[in-house]
């Protein structure tokens, strides 16, 4: 958000961007604007590529994503203990040598317990998103580019599942489906994926439209072709904005729900659980540990994913960041 | 207009009806509230007896159409535990979730818009990567963890009522509120401003303003009148939407602040599977949605004068 | 506008009304500095028009702007520059003075009506805050004065339309609600920044005029910034030419038309169609890109570009030098006399095609009949309900012979783009037939349509919308093959590259990477590719600068005389159309009013529309605009949806107001059909009162 890219914003640099792009409000109708093909990268996505590198904050975010994917995949091979084995014995540790964030009122190894935590959140995360993307996309592109009564069929569709109360439902959903975590995913995918949907829906109505989609028409191009190549790759990129920053909202979701007592089993270390378990000791001298640990393992994989997502959505769209 | 309005009205009906034929079903999915066995296991006769008092005998469809029939006049039946009206229960606690709701709701756009804009005029600097990582931090913090360190740090202190709620202490509502309130409006002042911060630099940018500078109009009227309005739009949707949501109760923090709303209400429904209340709250949350998106909707287009209500 | 012959001698001497003195704006980038104005100088007088010209990039907006503190700082600075507004210097005064300045001594109008006014207000009140701005007036007595200002721009029922929003206007009435807002505070200057390039030409006629109108009541300063040529001639009193953030010639109007002296102002009027020569002439395109402004190149900027261009240009940046000693006539070109020479050589003729047969002997290749394409209105959330219908395309008919091109005019909204569409089924006809090479297009099945469509192609107007942005020049061509069939092989690319002017190894760029001549250029490699017959230009030329204009009509035409392409050219623009069309089909509200030869319908229009349209276009000659008439139509294009009863122009027709009441019956009641005029069934025309005047020359 604080490193300078490409110019924008100022009526003189239509020409002087080597992104290329015409600016509203550059010099004259004409809008013949010259991109110097000396300074041409590779491709569009790497001038993206390029614009999210020199994102500071982008790339802090890249740095935690990327460490927290790893933790999530070799987390329980490295782990000093099983997150699960309980200790009566020894419980509500300090943080020591052995037991990097102390042990938990059940005695397990807090580090360990945050890890596996942090393999939940991550899984449930992405899959989540990866399912709401997958109806969302295809709902958002029929309502889209079909219209007509599909459009509105959709819609109300669309109204019917917003009209939830998102944690209620959710709750009502699990409770429904049973304990566990596919009820889970389940809940948030079925109260999550409307503003995917909604937001296609937008961006194909528009592109629907686009002359490079009628220049596809024109060479004899099918809807199905039409959608495939020429909508879908270009309505995507805000949608794909939204589902990352999304991901942050779903792990929060998750933790409510836990938190709550609804969902993942009481003995899986998960982060909201393990916040839920540490409240009795929220005014206990020493023990903040307990809540912090969890809280800010939450905190700091949503800043993560938020900040890739506030990158992708500078760099994909320069225009936005305006002139500097 | 009018027939905007018409035709926004069928489409809540239809919405509403599927909302909580929905729920229904969720519900029902629950199981039988009257099965039991072990030690406590209450007498088949009785337990029949009692499925016939809450016309769970009768098949789904029909025991929507009933529902749906007395929901009308007013009526959402009976509570399980204690075989109270829920009617009476949802009167308690509706006033109590609006005004927490609207108390939020005006925490919210005070900060966030407030905050917003500064990132957005003073582009860069340092309030901007404040108001940004802030805000970003903020969305990421859950909730509950906001309120169990509030209950813990601050209430029971000052004006704040203390947490557990004592039964003896009456508290007038606006300081019973403020916690709650404030709890609520954190996170999504956090998203007011960030989405204000997108809508006024793209506003910014607009020929519009160029013109307004070029009338020798001050910076103040440029930003505060022009750019404003027109950056405000995006807002007043999430505004409305996060109002719809807070109007359906706000589950965890009412509980944690054991506060009186429909979203406590709800909890401690969950917890014995209340399912009269369950419905109950969740019809009243889809109808509070509904209404206020059509409500925002209508003051959109006083908002944006080229949206023509049709 | 005042044509004082003596005004720049005596302005030398006296001061001002309006001075820029060595003006740089520089724009800090993560490319470098791009240096948008770079020592410019200028000044403009009281009842003056000062036309600033240049392409976009060429910083004549920018310098401009700067006056009005519309240039953000940062990412702006300003080396150097000094303004004198009546001899106090604008730059130096304290913020708050400055912008006591702006909407009251100097006042702006822009490009785009409709983005340039705030949406959520009403115009009225728009108008009124402008007033109450910079003078100490009450609430209402603003809003009746701004009640006033729009009556005085022409805008009828004025009261009602102060409390309208932006979007209730049409673009011009948006235009001349910006001009009443200008205007609000009576300023000694007017920056005019393109204020007609977004309106159609006969709108564009009306705002002039009402521009020279008001500049003769009030005695303001215009300054005119503008890539249009024609504009220039018909209006300005002086001119100044800008190339890559500098002056390169300045004069007087007449001075910089008949007698230029810098190559690039030789260049651009070289590369310019020409609506009234009646014999065509061979454009000839500055070849090449203008710079980027962060790399301009040594000395003097438009060398690469230059014919003339010697190492003496390469080495320094040529002075502004006057013509003849003490002459305001001045230029930046270190070969003034070879340009001088250069332009008096007459054009060359267009390349005659030599075929067997003249054109008008040979079979038609496409062939409309009662061509007719209705949108329907639809209301209704489940159940859509049809209300009525937008008129669009109402029973066209016309033929396309072999190798040849029709034009299609007329105004935005007259469907003419609709049409074409239609014929290529993009858009399904509501009714009618098309037959192109003898097969009735209109009955064939998804299946043959996609087949028919290696025959018939397309090329839109803007080469920014019509290209993929995620698909490379390769995947984009490479693409109609896997579609229509044709083999890909490793030299098929590359040749329809090199065809269409673009080296071959551009083939794995995405098009963001390509100017906008470039990118039509990939556009028309994609509609030739796989050589079909018929083409169909829709404003192919409309988005881009004029000196690429030329570049990309040469290449059409080349392109028909190589393979014999028939052409079906949809423009506003009557200055190309006359350059390139066989035949002129010009259309309002849906139908065909006129169709003839080209030069039969330019030099003899019968119908009044085809007269105010031909009237209103300015032609980059002076001497020829001084004599001109213009024919400036009223009010706007009437909705499609609901076009009035008999003749769809009566409503704005010249001629319906001379005549008597029986006869202007006649065109409320009775609809006109095309008919033979002249005699000629090459000539027809729709109209009652059909009959020739004269529009193009003096």
């Amino acid at each position: 958000m604080t490193t300078p890219t490409s110019a924008g914003g100022s009526p003189a640099d239509a020409d002087a961007t080597s992104s290329g792009l015409v600016l509203p409000g550059a010099d004259a109708a004409a809008g013949g604007t010259t991109v110097p093909l000396a300074a041409r990268g590779s491709g569009q996505l790497a001038d993206i590529r390029r614009r999210f590198v020199r994102n500071r904050l982008a790339m802090v975010g890249l740095a935690i994503v990327t460490v927290l994917i790893v933790l999530a995949i070799i987390g329980p091979y490295v782990t000093p203990y099983d997150a699960f084995e309980q200790n009566l014995a020894n419980t509500l540790q300090p943080p020591s040598a052995d037991h990097w964030f102390g042990t938990d009122v059940l005695g397990r190894d807090l580090f360990s317990g945050i890890v596996y935590g942090c393999r939940l959140a991550i899984l449930v995360g992405l899959l989540t998103v990866a399912f709401s993307l997958l109806i969302g996309l295809t709902l958002g592109a029929v309502a889209g580019f079909k219209g007509g009564a599909w459009d509105g069929i959709i819609a109300r569709f669309i109204d019917v599942f917003l009209a939830f109360p998102p944690l209620v439902g959710a709750i009502v959903i699990v409770r429904a489906v049973g304990g566990g975590v596919t009820p889970v995913i389940v809940a948030l995918v079925a109260l999550g994926w409307m503003t995917t949907a909604r937001l296609t829906r937008g961006q194909v109505l528009a592109l629907r439209e686009a002359e490079y989609v009628e220049a596809a028409r024109s060479i004899g191009a099918d809807n199905r072709r039409i959608v495939m190549r020429h909508v879908l790759p270009n309505a995507i990129a805000p949608v794909l904005v939204y589902a990352f920053t999304n991901i942050g909202v779903v792990i929060v979701a998750m933790a409510s729900l836990s938190y709550l007592g609804i969902g993942v089993p009481p003995d899986v270390p998960e982060w909201g659980r393990l916040i839920s378990q540490a409240t009795p000791f929220l005014r206990v001298e020493g023990k903040a540990h307990l809540w912090l640990a969890p809280a800010l393992a939450i905190a700091i994989t949503t800043l993560g994913f938020a900040f890739v997502a506030d990158g992708m959505r500078d760099s994909l769209d320069p225009k936005l960041r305006g002139g500097n | 207009m009018a027939r905007f309005i018409v035709r926004r009205l069928v489409q809540a009906v239809l919405v509403i009806l599927a909302a909580t034929f929905l729920i229904f079903l969720a519900t029902f999915a629950l199981g039988d509230p009257f099965a039991s066995s072990g030690e406590k296991a209450v007498p088949p006769d009785i337990a029949q007896a009692n499925r016939e008092k809450f016309g769970l005998d009768k098949p789904l469809p029909l025991q929507y159409l009933i529902y749906v029939g007395n929901m009308v006049r007013g009526d959402f039946g009976i509570d399980y535990d204690q075989h109270r009206p829920v009617s009476q229960l949802l009167e308690a606690a509706v006033p109590n979730t609006v005004r927490l709701a609207i108390v939020a709701i005006i925490i919210d756009i005070l900060i966030g818009v407030i905050a917003g804009v500064i990132a957005a005029v003073k582009r860069y600097s340092f309030w901007d990567v404040l108001v940004t990582v802030i805000a970003t931090l903020a969305i990421g913090i859950p909730v509950f963890v906001i309120g169990v360190v509030l209950v813990a740090n601050v209430s029971g202190w000052g004006p704040f009522p203390s947490v557990p709620r004592s039964f003896t202490v009456q508290v007038p509502w606006y300081q019973e509120v403020l916690l709650p309130a404030f709890t609520l409006a954190i996170i999504d002042a956090a998203f007011i401003a960030r989405l204000m911060r997108g809508s006024m630099l793209e506003v910014l940018r607009a020929d519009y303003i160029r013109t307004a500078r070029a009338k020798g109009l001050s910076e103040r009227t440029v930003i505060g009148k022009h750019a404003m309005r027109n950056s405000m739009i995006p807002v007043v949707t999430y505004v409305g939407v996060s109002l719809g949501v807070l109007f359906g109760g706000a589950i965890i923090t009412e509980t944690i602040f054991q506060y009186n709303g429909v979203g406590y209400l709800l909890s401690r429904a969950i917890v014995n599977s209340n399912a009269p209340i369950i419905i109950a709250v969740v019809v009243f949350s889809v109808v509070a949605y509904v209404l206020i998106s059509m409500l925002v909707d209508i003051l959109y287009a006083f908002l944006d004068p080229r949206i023509r209500l049709s | 506008m005042a044509r004082d012959e003596n005004a720049g001698a005596a302005a030398t001497r006296a001061q001002h009304l309006l001075e820029v003195q060595d003006l740089r704006v520089h724009f800090q980038t993560g490319g470098g500095v791009v240096k948008a104005v770079d020592g410019v100088s200028w000044h403009v007088d009281a009842g003056e028009t000062l036309a600033i010209v240049g392409e976009s990039g060429s910083g004549k907006s920018v310098s401009a702007m700067t006056l009005l503190g519309l240039v953000p700082s940062p990412p702006a600075t300003f080396p150097s520059g000094r303004v004198l507004l009546e001899g106090r210097s604008l730059l130096d005064m304290p913020d708050q003075q400055q912008r006591r300045l702006r909407g009251k001594d100097i006042a702006m109008i822009f490009q785009d009506p409709l983005t340039a006014l705030n949406p959520v207000f009403r115009v009225g009140e728009q108008i009124a805050e402008m007033i109450r701005a910079h003078q100490s007036v009450g609430k209402s007595a603003a809003k009746s004065r701004a009640v006033e200002l729009l009556a005085e721009v022409g805008i009828p029922d004025p009261r009602l339309r102060a409390t309208q929003f932006p979007h209730e206007f049409s673009g011009g009435m948006r235009q001349r609600a910006m001009i009443a807002m200008a205007l609000a505070n009576d300023p000694k200057v007017l920056i005019a920044d393109e204020p007609t390039t977004a309106l159609d030409v006969t709108v564009q006629a009306q705002i002039m005029s009402l521009l020279e109108k008001l500049q003769a009541e009030r005695d303001t300063a215009i300054v005119l910034i503008t890539h249009d040529l024609g504009l220039v001639a018909a209006h300005a009193d002086r001119i100044m030419v800008m190339y890559a953030g500098r002056v390169v010639e300045e004069g007087s109007n007449d001075e910089i038309f008949t007698a230029p002296r810098h190559a690039y102002t030789h260049g651009l009027l070289s590369s310019l169609t020409r609506m009234d020569h009646a014999r065509p002439e061979k454009l000839e395109p500055i070849p090449g890109q203008p710079p980027n402004l962060a790399r301009v190149p040594q000395g003097c900027a438009f060398h690469p570009r230059c014919p003339f261009a010697t190492d003496a240009c390469r080495a320094e940046v040529p002075l502004l030098v006057p013509t003849s000693p003490g002459a305001a006539h001045r230029h930046a070109c270190v070969h003034p006399d070879e340009v001088a020479v250069a332009h008096e050589r007459p054009r060359e003729p267009a390349p005659v095609v030599t075929a067997d047969t003249p054109v008008d002997e040979r079979p038609p290749m496409l062939e409309v009949r009662e061509l007719v394409k209705h949108f329907p209105i639809k209301v209704g959330t489940f159940v859509k309900r049809t209300v009525g219908e937008v008129k669009a395309v109402d029973g066209v008919t016309l033929d396309i012979t072999e190798g040849s091109t029709l034009s299609l005019v007329g105004e935005s909204g007259c469907g003419k783009s609709t049409a074409a569409r239609a014929i290529l089924r993009l858009h399904e006809p509501t009714s009618g037939t098309i037959e192109l090479g003898g097969v009735d297009v209109t009955g064939l099945s998804q299946t043959k349509l996609r087949a028919a469509r290696r025959d018939m192609q397309i090329v839109f107007q803007d080469p920014y919308a019509s290209l993929n942005p995620r698909m490379t020049v390769r995947q984009i061509l490479t693409e109609k093959y896997e579609l229509l069939g044709g083999q890909v092989t490793s030299s098929t690319i590359p040749d329809l590259l090199e065809t269409v002017g673009l080296a071959p190894e551009y083939a794995d760029r995405y098009p963001h990477e390509f100017s906008g001549g470039q990118r039509q250029r990939v556009g028309i490699a994609r509609a030739i590719a796989l050589n079909p017959k018929f083409v169909v230009l829709d404003e192919p030329v409309s988005a881009l600068d004029v000196s690429i204009q030329a570049q990309v009509l040469n290449l059409l035409e080349e392109l028909q005389q190589e393979f014999g392409l028939t052409y079906l050219f949809i423009a506003h623009d009557l200055s190309v159309v006359r350059h390139i069309s066989d035949r002129v089909a010009v259309m309002y509200l849906g139908g065909i009013v006129e169709i003839a030869d080209r030069d039969a319908l330019f030099e003899r229009p019968h119908h009044p529309y085809t007269q105010a349209l031909i009237s209103a276009v300015p032609i980059p000659d002076p001497a020829v605009e001084r004599s001109r008439e213009r024919i400036v139509l009223t009010g706007d294009v009437p909705n499609p949806a609901n076009p009035p009863s008999g003749c769809r122009f009566r409503t704005r027709c010249w001629k319906h107001l001379q005549l008597s009441d029986d006869d202007k019956r006649r065109c409320i009641e009775e609809p006109p059909t095309l008919q033979p005029a002249s005699g000629s069934d090459r000539h027809q025309v729709s109209c009652h009162f059909a009959g020739e005047r004269e529009v193009l020359r003096g």
